[in-house]
């Protein structure tokens, strides 16, 4: 059954998902720059009352944690990447490369872009277990 | 074909540009357009030393000067901008006139920040965080390479921690920029000829970087035509104020040009000997063109023809899959008529460095639009070797 994106289930099958990447495990086995928090901004008209932050504890290649927290919490991970429901659906359906997305502003990185340009296979590897949820968007 | 129906891009330059032999002394003008009043005029530390420049702009400004901040260096860090932004605030400065070259104008765009935001520098790494306008910032470029009057992004060491900020913002976009010839005429031969092949890059890397786009294509393949054309009259005789101006216009257009299409593969190694070995950025971008554009030559054919075009070579005849080569022959013999080394082993790297540069290059912000896809540093070693 498709999951609702955002939603608590969703980052539980995303953090699955992930665990479950052999791609990721590998473009991703030597990163050790800590959490990346995912924030996506509150679209009333769609149900989505508040900003939704995802926090993905990220360590040599394994998800050790997904939970979600309030923008305030993602703020704290060394890599905050901030964005309308539009553009992470795009970058849920593959429409939009997030690094990108973030050179032109469609999604806001706090962060170094640098560390993340170097695991850019691994950003892709998991833009790829996103797509592996069956997701339901809010505002289909 | 070059783009494809699929095509999507921003091209966001709203810098106002004022072009003209001494339009520098007008910039009290431009000042007083922004609503501000007074102007922090920020430079470096040669600048000051060995021209009048400086002093002259602050003349310029009269009573809209806030005085001059004059400790930028060759390599801008935190520190300095801490400076300068602690200054800016004691002399109450509302806006800034950054009068130099790319660290100047650097160093301005993070001053420009902490007077809006305040806080901690480092708070602000990261792309497109600012929600809001930041210090009005002026430029008066003394260099025609950098073209970071009309881009988004400021490079900042952080010499404390051993590592280079970077900051990516729409809202560190200078507000105006003042092309005036007169401002370089003062550049040696050889600095002339290393920030026009600054340029030269911008314009080519443009065209082949992935986020290629028919704006910033068209924009690049005059700036081509310009630096072709003017650079070796600039280098030749630095007084030649119709040479100096349009290697001004080239510069800025180049920089509009990369600044929305990006850079890529000869930018990501340019940096990477720079950081390490203190190369000049302009001369490593030059020694790293012909190698790079013999990497991407099968996948570029196209683009190559219209680079060869524009650097006024007869296409007829040649086919896409070696335009790369020409190309790469082309550059190097104008760079040897320029008089630039052709080397990286004339400008000191060691070949025994390459391999850590190789490592360095695969994290550089650049290396991502290139249009053939650069995963190991081994290859990035390749091309090293071949400027070597
Ligand atoms: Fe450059």
């Amino acid at each position: 059954m498709a999951i609702a994106f955002p939603s608590v289930e969703w980052v539980e099958e995303y953090k699955k998902q992930i665990n479950l990447s052999e791609g990721y495990k590998k473009a991703g086995a030597t990163w050790t720059a800590g959490a990346v928090a995912l924030v996506t901004l509150a679209k009333p008209e769609i149900g989505l009352n508040e900003d939704f932050g995802i926090w993905l504890d990220l360590h040599q290649g394994v998800c050790r944690e997904a939970k979600v927290v309030t923008a305030e919490e993602a703020q704290k991970a060394p890599f905050c990447i901030t964005g309308d429901y539009a553009r992470w659906k795009q970058v849920i359906k593959k429409e939009l490369e997030p690094v990108k997305g973030m050179m032109q502003g469609k999604l806001k990185l706090k962060g170094d872009l640098p560390t993340i340009v170097r695991y850019v296979k691994a950003s892709q590897e998991l833009v790829e277990c996103s797509t592996r949820i069956e997701t339901k968007f809010l505002d289909e | 074909m070059l783009y494809d129906a699929s095509l999507n891009f921003i091209f966001w330059c709203p810098t106002k540009v004022v072009f003209g032999q001494n339009t520098a002394l007008d910039v009290v003008m431009e000042v007083e357009n922004l609503g501000c009043k007074r102007a922090l005029i920020v430079t470096d530390r040669d600048l000051i030393k060995n021209t009048d420049i400086p002093e002259r702009i602050k003349k310029a400004l009269g009573k809209l000067s806030a005085g001059i901040f004059s400790d930028v260096e060759a390599d801008s860090g935190v520190h300095i901008v801490n400076q300068g932004a602690k200054f800016g605030k004691e002399v109450g400065a509302d806006c800034l006139v950054s009068v130099g070259g790319g660290s100047a104008i650097d160093t301005a765009k993070g001053i420009a920040i902490l007077l809006k935001e305040g806080g901690k520098l480092q708070d602000y790494v990261g792309f497109q965080i600012l929600t809001r306008p930041q210090t009005p910032h002026i430029v008066i470029p003394t260099t025609a390479g950098t073209g970071s009057e009309v881009t988004y992004i400021a490079v900042i060491k952080d010499h404390e921690e051993g590592r280079k900020l970077l900051f990516g913002d729409y809202h560190i976009l200078p507000n105006v920029a003042i092309l005036d010839p007169r401002m370089t005429e003062g550049l040696s031969p050889r600095l002339t000829a290393a920030t026009g092949m600054d340029a030269m890059c911008h314009a080519i890397e443009a065209m082949h970087s992935l986020q290629r786009e028919p704006i910033a294509d068209g924009i690049a393949l005059h700036a081509i035509r310009l630096i072709k054309e003017f650079l070796p009259k600039a280098v030749e005789n630095g007084k030649d104020m119709l040479a100096r101006g349009q290697m001004l216009i080239a510069a800025n257009i180049a920089g509009g040009a990369f600044s929305n299409a990006q850079v890529a593969v000869v930018h990501a190694l340019a940096h990477s000997v720079g950081a390490r070995f203190k190369v000049h950025h302009g001369l490593a971008n030059s020694i790293l063109l012909p190698p790079c554009l013999r990497y991407n030559a099968d996948v570029c054919g196209e683009v190559y023809l219209d680079v060869l075009s524009a650097l006024g070579v007869n296409i007829e005849g040649i086919q896409p899959d070696q335009a790369g080569e020409v190309a790469a022959d082309k550059i190097i013999e104008f760079t040897m008529k320029l008089g630039l080394p052709q080397r990286l082993r004339d400008v000191g790297v060691p070949e025994e460095g390459l391999r850590e540069c190789s490592e360095l290059a695969l994290s550089d912000g650049a290396i991502i639009y290139n249009p053939k896809l650069i995963s190991e540093s081994t290859e990035v070693l390749q091309i090293y070797q071949q400027a070597w």
